[in-house]
């Protein structure tokens, strides 16, 4: 024990020795823990806002639509000569389903959206039914969402998503208020609670919702739809969806023969690419510090080979003196381990600096287990980068070593 | 018994394709309580002799047998131990044998007590105990007063003296001294070789390698090496008186 104590004591002491020498070693570690910390914390940071803004979709709702989400560039020539989706399907699916619990149809317009002097430009305006609020799952912030015959009257009322309400409502509480959507008045009655962004994904954050018939008087005319379908309770997402192609087939009038003209689309396709872009980004990220990490290493590795090598003498004296193999060994792998040690963490500290300031745009968040996780890599690297020159350390010859000068 | 025993040892050194016989055969035994001087040309073999007895280096061939330890013995098997691995070796330098050194070879940068307890480290020895022995040490060197300065800090002959001292602390069966006042100046060297013959005095068993005549005197007992082999193995005057 106190031979172990003594070399990580006289590891201490060279480091110390050599600030500039051990800081400058340092550096490459640093860059690799800090990439390696960034890494995991922009995955688990995107993991995070994915997570959030897939919600609102509801992990079992499924969508009839003209087109599949996601498709490759030349097949929409096929799709684009399917019939639109009518919205009295939605009604229609009801009546002839055994597995469907609700079923809206909704439709979206962009319009400018304005609060006094405040506007937002180009908002999605989405128009659905009171259904919407039972078969998204949306949490609301405050007030309530359209009721049945508010539906179906098409009164002018709106939901609207959290940055909409931060833009046109700064300091006042949006509840009552009315907003002007294409020259008509709507009355709040709502407010989403927040989302958050995910690369592009439509978020609810920013968008006013209003019932479907309000839209189409606004808008003028009726056009195609999306109809939100959710299965009851008990019943399986691929049970729904079968009994859903069987009746929209029938409502298409689709012989058996004839290939769907309408798309079935469920939250399970937004699951599959974001797993493919985390992947790639995964991949990049691990290949960078992995590479960051070896050019480190080989710095520690380079300079306590030079260690050794000013140390032969000293070697040779405790060699001398009766320290075994083991006991030099550990002395200059602990040197190499400490050096990368103090480097990881230094990494971390950067890493918690920047997190702070990268949380201002963006979700961010340093985990311990990653903190753990960076600590460990950086002592195994500093064991893998350290053992080669250590092992040589304790190999030297006494009588050679202790005539080194 | 011998305290150190060498039986027809041989060391041959490979220096490219040429053979150096360093060793031709060496008999030598060492009594407990002995004070032997080494005298030699250089390139007679002491040097290697010593390596061998401080058990630095091993034989190419022959016994060597040190404090009832068998260090080499090639009648042996290899594998039951007729040879000592190298932490053998050193466990066996650690315990048994007190290094005092021509260069010092003392650590820069750390104390001198720090110094003389690095042996007792090696032999796994507590803090506590440590630091007391090593005073202990220092005190017999008449240097605990120095005992916190570092080495660049101190003269040669307190540095000698420090690293007596780190040769006694472990209670060494021998003392193994290569030419111990060869960076002093004389009146140095003369309070060095009193607290040589002071140790042995005290039932310390000396081994000194030396080309001075004078320094070889304090010695009771000079062996003369030429050319690998013993040239001549007789006692000084002190060693007949």
């Amino acid at each position: 024990m106190g031979q172990l104590f003594e070399s990580v004591i006289m590891a201490m002491k060279a480091i110390l020795q050599n600030k500039t020498r051990a800081f400058l070693t340092m550096l490459g570690i640093i860059i690799g823990i800090l990439s390696v910390s960034l890494m995991g914390t922009a995955i688990s940071g995107i993991d995070e806002v994915f997570e959030n803004s897939i919600q609102g979709m509801g992990q079992d709702v499924l969508y009839i639509q003209k087109y599949p989400w996601f498709m490759m560039n030349d097949e929409w020539w096929e799709y684009r000569n399917r019939p639109d989706i009518e919205e009295e399907y939605a009604e229609q699916i009801l009546e002839r389903a055994s597995t469907i619990a609700f079923a809206t149809p909704s439709s979206g317009r962009r319009s400018d959206v304005k609060y006094g002097k405040n506007a937002v430009e180009r908002v999605e305006i989405n128009g659905t039914t009171w259904q919407e609020a039972y078969i998204s799952a949306l949490k609301l912030e405050s007030g309530r969402f359209f009721s049945e015959p508010e539906s179906r009257y098409g009164t002018r009322v709106a939901v609207i998503g959290y940055d909409i309400k931060t833009n046109l409502f700064p300091d006042e509480d949006p509840l009552g208020k009315e907003i002007i959507i294409q020259g008509n008045k709507f009355r709040i009655i709502g407010v989403i609670a927040q989302q958050g962004k995910f690369l592009g994904l439509m978020s609810m954050d920013n968008i006013v919702t209003i019932p479907l018939k309000s839209l189409q008087n606004i808008f003028g005319g009726r056009w195609g739809v999306s109809v939100s379908v959710k299965p009851k309770e008990g019943v399986t997402v691929e049970q729904a969806k079968e009994e859903l192609m069987f009746i929209m087939r029938g409502l298409r009038g689709l012989k058996p023969r004839e290939e769907n003209d309408f798309s079935i689309n469920q939250q399970e396709a937004f699951r599959e690419q974001f797993a493919s872009i985390r992947m790639a980004i995964s991949a990049v990220g691990l290949g960078i510090t992995v590479l960051s990490l070896i050019v480190g290493g080989i710095g520690i590795m380079n300079i306590m080979f030079v260690s050794v090598r000013e140390r032969t003498k000293e070697i040779g004296i405790r060699k001398a003196l009766g320290a075994k193999k083991n006991i030099i060994l550990f002395q200059f792998l602990s040197e190499a381990v400490i050096i990368s040690l103090i480097g990881g963490t230094i990494g971390i500290l950067i890493t918690v600096g920047l997190v702070g300031l990268l949380q201002k745009f963006f979700v961010a968040r340093l985990s311990i287990d990653l903190i753990i996780i960076s600590l460990s890599v950086s002592v195994i690297t500093g064991v893998l980068s350290g053992i080669v020159p250590a092992n040589m350390a304790a190999r030297l010859n006494p009588i050679e070593a202790i005539r080194y000068e | 018994m011998a305290l150190l025993e060498l039986k027809q040892v041989t060391k041959v050194y490979q220096v490219g394709a040429v053979a150096v016989h360093a060793l031709r055969g060496i008999d030598l035994m060492v009594e407990k309580n002995e004070y032997v001087s080494v005298m030699g040309p250089s390139g007679s073999g002491k040097s290697t002799l010593m390596n061998v007895i401080g058990c630095l280096d091993t034989p190419t061939s022959g016994t060597y047998i040190l404090d009832g330890k068998t260090v080499h013995d090639d009648r042996i098997e290899q594998s039951s131990n007729g040879k000592l691995s190298d932490d053998e070796l050193a466990f066996v330098r650690n315990q048994k044998i007190g290094f005092v050194f021509q260069t010092f070879n003392l650590l820069p940068r750390i104390t001198a007590l720090h110094n003389v307890e690095l042996p007792l480290i090696y032999a796994g020895i507590h803090k506590k105990d440590r630091i007391e022995m090593a005073k202990e040490a220092l005190r017999k060197v008449n240097l605990e007063d120095r005992m916190h300065h570092q080495p660049n800090e101190l003269s040669g002959g307190q540095r000698q003296r420090v690293a007596i001292a780190r040769a006694l602390v472990n209670n060494p069966s021998i003392i193994l001294a290569d030419e111990p006042t060869g960076n002093l100046d004389s009146k140095t060297s003369r309070e060095i070789m009193q607290l040589m013959d002071h140790l042995h005095d005290e039932g310390n068993t000396i081994i000194l390698v030396t080309h001075e005549t004078d320094i070889a005197k304090h010695a009771h007992r000079v062996v003369h090496f030429l050319d690998g082999l013993i040239a001549s193995d007789e006692l000084t005057p002190k060693g007949k008186g």
